[in-house]
């Protein structure tokens, strides 16, 4: 895997000779309004079907092996 | 019962007349599935019943003289990364085995608004990272051309169920030529609209400012019905364009006279390039001046940055994009796993792909602190330089035309061991996806007796001429009309 | 203890503020916002992650943003864009939260505050804000084995994918009591402009401090750590007490601080560390690629400027400066929205000059009915107009003000017509000479010590007599007229 990894990331280095001072990077193609939603709250999901998928439920909740001690990452 | 004419086309007029019925349809893609095996792996979700009580409506539609549209009645298939309430959803990953979605994506509405029937899944290449259909689950599709042979990727399964008479059309996701590329190898039409035509909502994402949902079929007619179908604004995307869809069949006209096509010599000089493959593409080019269209020498001089540009862009979305498949609150979960952090690590090592990972640790590198700026910046500095190559092009052409691979469909296992290698082969087509701008592939002719594809690249929200152009050139050639061992009618 | 720290070392704190944006939907799906459901009964597709889905902006979080940055002094960025912030966490659905990262939507504010200075007089302060920019709130992990039977955390995403708004301070506040008095004014401009309810108890209004400390007289700020989620103004300000007193020890002892996340144990008054931060977390920001920047048209900031409800210091620079209220007094209306709607009705009838007199009235006789009562405002009968209506009565010399008094506990309970109550208890004033003849005399006879030392120069004296005539009028007798009338028969 690193060897793929390393032989990618040396491909890619290939950009550095483009001299690209000045140019905006694209994060779209189209240039527009911003969409907007109004403020019309709709109908929630069944809960049933929103864990449905779930691996491991209580109720309607998701259950996750448990967190020991952290109280949130970010 | 035989069924020969296998267009969209005259699979609805034979549907009008009553002369079949959706039933007879769905029996015969049913049929062939059945009979032969599928030996081209390229379905991976029948669902026989669910189509037949959506064949049985249509019937009753159509019977009664109201179709829902032209489609309506005709059997489909979708790929397996566009979601449908009810049904299961892998995009040919252990990390979504038995997933089965709440919610229909923009897709299937339009689709069955229609009426259409969607007879399952088409098998693809794990989360549409690939180029050859090898990366699946559900084991590599095959090129009903060469069954040794890969039918290309990522919708390799949607390009072989069309090539083999399967089904008469397909949907496929193009990221950096997914649809494109499978459709040269299997000798059909395939498609990708421009960023932002038809609505991602439901696609499972792989690089968000780079996916888009077309068609692949046999033929330019079929395909402008199906992007017909597909296109058009969704509130939910909010990358999705509001612009009106045209009726991209009425621009059908089959005339290109006075056309102006762009030969980007950057494309012709590709080293490794198979010359037999340049060479049936530079006919069929011939064939389009013979038509009345002219051809005039195009530049895009940053297509060598193209993939490099590609794959930092879309490794480093798709890096974010992956990140919710943890199984926490759906999709694969570690038995082994006891903490938290076991459910992560082991979830995602045991249900990715090695090409998945590769890609997820590839992207979370280009995005990392310190490397943002070389790589993923870079990348999209590139990305503007690569659109405003296309801009300058246009101002002295309508559409551009090149070969849609370099070569023609490689052996299965060919390549799977360099990524590298497999990479460079998406040369031609990943620059559309960066610039946003849409693209077809055609059957051009074959070479070493295998397809050869022509793309054609157009202005954005230009889809109805590279139809036209498309279906004129297949007017006056038959390419698109031949069929493979693999033919399974 | 916390004074000798302060001797050696200058606090310095900058505060984060996450509050809820007072929208009926989510910020980027249409799920309901509410408190207190089961769980994962208010979730859309979006929210819960699922493959395929997209964020699409709520409209009404723009015109509550730019209130905001208007209310605060701040630049509105007509262009600003979402980014996402990627990290792994159970309540994080996505494996990352869409925030803003290099360009938020409101930079470059301040807003001032006020505190008691040495001398005891108020000091104005004001206090940078560096940036407020938008962002998703994430669900829940409950690890209480109450509910999860010491089995796994269960998460519940209600409340993921709710609309936040982070406002971030400058590391300008100097005390705990200034980042309380930071973190009050904060919360009256957000309830004032309808921006949050910022209700603490709901989890509306999160505060994070960061603290550390410098020798006084230095520039160079000292190793800093961060205390979460404290959500309750008391502990607000002890926490942060309890880590500059701990910072303190440790420098005084010649250690040094080590970057860290901190916990406060209300019930020991201590902070502690949760965990360290070596190395700052790397979240990968880049601009989020299912989102078009968010671009806000000029035109549109300068409506919501024109539409905005009065901010707290215009409020108090109008009630101190048009209606002659004291700061104290004009303070009291200022932090309460409904309050000084009231008494902008009442006086708008009984005209700016008896406002002062209509504060007095709703400060202290109208809140401590309430009080007493246990009625909120709204639930009170006395309307602003049944309250300028008892008033216009009290400056017609129609009813005395100790009977006006009455009458208004009265309203406040029950309503009715001002003046028809008064005249139904008979309460209504006697300003007759004729009729109150007989009870001047009367209290002039009843009291003679009293009418002596009044004529020997006494004038308190006076005040007594009146006393005693309002009693035998049910005090009904008319000041005015009484004071003439006693001064007429007393001869002075």
């Amino acid at each position: 895997m690193s060897a793929d990894l390393g032989q990618i990331l040396g491909y890619v280095e290939k950009l550095q000779e483009l001299d690209t001072t000045g140019i905006e990077p694209t994060a779209h193609a189209l240039p527009h309004r911003t969409p907007l939603r109004s403020d019309e709250p709709e109908a929630p999901l069944d809960p049933e079907l929103a864990v449905s998928n779930a691996p491991q439920r209580a109720g309607t909740a998701f259950v996750v092996p448990k967190v020991i001690g952290e109280e949130g990452a970010g | 019962m035989s069924l020969p004419a296998l267009t969209l086309a005259l699979q609805a007029a034979q549907l009008s007349s009553r002369e079949l019925s959706s039933c007879d349809l769905l029996d015969a893609v049913l049929g062939a599935h059945a009979g032969r095996g599928d030996e081209a792996n390229a379905v991976v979700g029948l669902r026989a019943e669910a189509a037949r009580a959506e064949a049985v409506e249509a019937d009753e539609r159509l019977t009664r003289g109201e179709p829902l549209s032209r489609i309506d009645g005709i059997p489909v298939l979708i790929k397996d990364n566009m979601v449908q309430r009810g049904e299961e959803t892998t995009c040919a990953s252990r990390i979504l085995e038995g997933f089965v979605s709440p919610y229909d994506s923009a897709a299937v509405t339009c689709l069955r608004e229609a009426g259409a029937v969607i007879v399952g899944r088409s098998n693809m290449d794990e989360f549409a990272m690939g180029s050859s259909t090898e990366n699946s689950i559900h084991g590599p599709s095959r090129n009903p051309w060469d069954l040794e042979r890969s039918p290309g990727g990522s919708s390799g399964g949607a390009a072989a169920s069309v090539a083999s008479g399967l089904v008469a059309g397909a949907l496929g996701s193009d990221t950096g030529g997914s649809i494109r590329q499978p459709a040269a190898f299997c000798g059909v039409v395939g498609m990708k609209p421009t960023y932002g035509r038809v609505s991602r909502w439901g696609l499972v994402a792989f690089a968000s400012s780079l996916d888009q949902i077309g068609p692949l079929a046999r033929t330019a007619e079929d395909a402008a019905i199906l992007l017909g179908i597909l296109a058009g604004h969704d509130p939910r995307d909010s990358t999705s364009l509001a612009e009106p869809v045209p009726d991209y069949c009425s621009a059908l006209d089959g005339d290109v006279r006075g056309l102006r096509i762009g030969i980007p010599k950057e494309f012709f000089e590709a080293e490794g390039a198979d010359p037999v493959v340049l060479e049936v593409v530079r006919e069929a080019i011939a064939e389009l001046e013979r038509a009345g269209a002219k051809t005039l020498a195009v530049t895009l001089p940053h297509t060598p940055y193209a993939i490099a540009a590609y794959y930092l862009i879309a490794t480093a979305e798709a890096s974010s994009n992956l990140a919710r498949y943890d199984g926490a609150r759906y999709g694969h979960r570690s038995k082994k796993a006891r903490t938290l952090s076991e459910m992560y690590t082991l979830s995602r090592s045991e249900g990715f792909g090695t090409e998945v990972k590769r890609r997820i640790l590839l992207g979370t590198y280009v995005l990392s602190a310190g490397y943002y700026d070389a790589y993923y910046r870079k990348a999209q500095q590139v990305r503007t330089l690569l659109r405003s190559d296309f801009e300058k092009a246009f101002e002295v052409c309508d559409v551009i035309a090149t070969p849609t691979s370099p070569e023609v469909a490689f052996r299965i296992g060919e390549k799977s061991d360099d990524p590298l290698k497999m990479y460079l082969s998406d040369i031609y087509t990943v620059s559309a996806n960066l610039a946003g701008i849409p693209g077809i592939s055609i059957p051009a002719g074959f070479a070493h007796e295998l397809p050869v594809g022509l793309q054609v690249l157009g202005r954005s929200l230009d889809e109805a001429t590279l139809l036209r152009a498309a279906d004129t050139f297949q007017r006056r050639t038959d390419h698109h009309a031949q069929t493979p061992r693999g033919w399974l009618r | 203890m916390i004074e000798e720290t302060l001797e050696r070392w200058e606090p310095v704190i900058g505060l984060e503020v996450h509050t809820h944006l007072a929208t009926k939907s989510k910020l980027f799906s249409p799920a309901p916002v509410e408190y207190g459901d089961a769980p994962n009964h208010r979730v859309h597709v979006i929210d819960l992650g699922l493959p395929g889905v997209l964020p699409v902006l709520n409209e009404r979080v723009v015109e509550l943003a730019i209130r905001l940055g208007i209310a605060v002094h701040a630049e509105v960025n007509l262009r600003s864009v979402f980014a996402r912030k990627n990290y792994f966490y159970p309540d994080l659905p996505k494996g990352y939260q869409i925030s803003q990262y290099e360009d938020p939507v409101v930079s470059n504010g301040w807003l001032d505050i006020e505190l008691p200075g040495d001398d005891g007089q108020l000091e104005t302060r004001r206090i940078g804000i560096t940036r407020a920019h938008l962002e998703e709130d994430a669900g829940k992990s409950i690890h209480d084995d109450a509910v999860t039977k010491g089995r796994g955390t269960h998460v519940d995403l209600n409340r993921s994918g709710v609309p936040l708004l982070e406002i971030v301070s400058e590391p300008d506040l100097r005390s705990a009591s200034e980042a309380g008095a930071y973190l009050r004014a904060l919360r009256s401009i957000l309830r004032t402009i309808g921006v949050s309810e910022a209700d603490m108890e709901k989890g509306q209004f999160r505060c994070d401090a960061n603290v550390s400390l410098r020798a006084i007289g230095t520039e160079p700020f000292g190793t800093r750590t961060e205390l979460k989620n404290l959500n309750s103004f008391r502990y607000v300000e002890a926490a942060i007490e309890a880590e500059i007193e701990r910072q303190g020890e440790i420098l005084d002892e010649g250690g040094s601080i080590v970057q860290a996340t901190m916990a406060f144990d209300p019930d020991t008054q201590t902070t502690r560390v949760l965990r360290t931060k070596e190395n700052a977390d790397d979240y990968r920001y880049f601009p989020d690629p299912d989102l078009i920047p968010l671009l806000i048209p000029a035109d549109e900031v300068e409506r919501v400027r024109r539409e905005m409800p009065e901010l707290p210091d215009a409020k108090l620079a109008r009630f101190v400066g048009d209606f002659g209220l004291g700061q104290a007094d004009a303070r009291q209306f200022t932090e309460s929205q409904e309050l000084a709607e009231y008494f902008d009705r009442v006086v708008a009838r009984t005209g700016a000059e008896r406002a002062k007199e209509v504060a007095k009235w709703i400060l202290r006789d109208l809140l401590q009915a309430l009080k007493q009562l246990d009625l909120s405002l709204e639930a009170s009968a006395l309307t602003p107009d049944k309250l300028a209506a008892l008033l216009e009565l009290v400056e017609k010399g129609r009813l005395t003000p100790r009977n006006a008094r009455d009458l208004f506990a009265l309203l406040v309970e029950h309503g009715g017509d001002p003046e028809s109550l008064m005249v139904e208890r008979g309460l209504e004033a006697v300003s007759d000479e004729g009729a109150l003849e007989v009870a001047v005399q009367e209290a002039i006879d009843a009291n003679p010590k009293a009418a002596e030392s009044y004529r020997a120069g006494d004038q308190k004296s006076l005040n007594f007599l009146m006393g005693q005539v309002m009693k035998k009028t049910q005090g009904k007798a008319d000041a005015g007229t009484t004071r003439k009338l006693l001064a007429a028969k007393l001869g002075g």
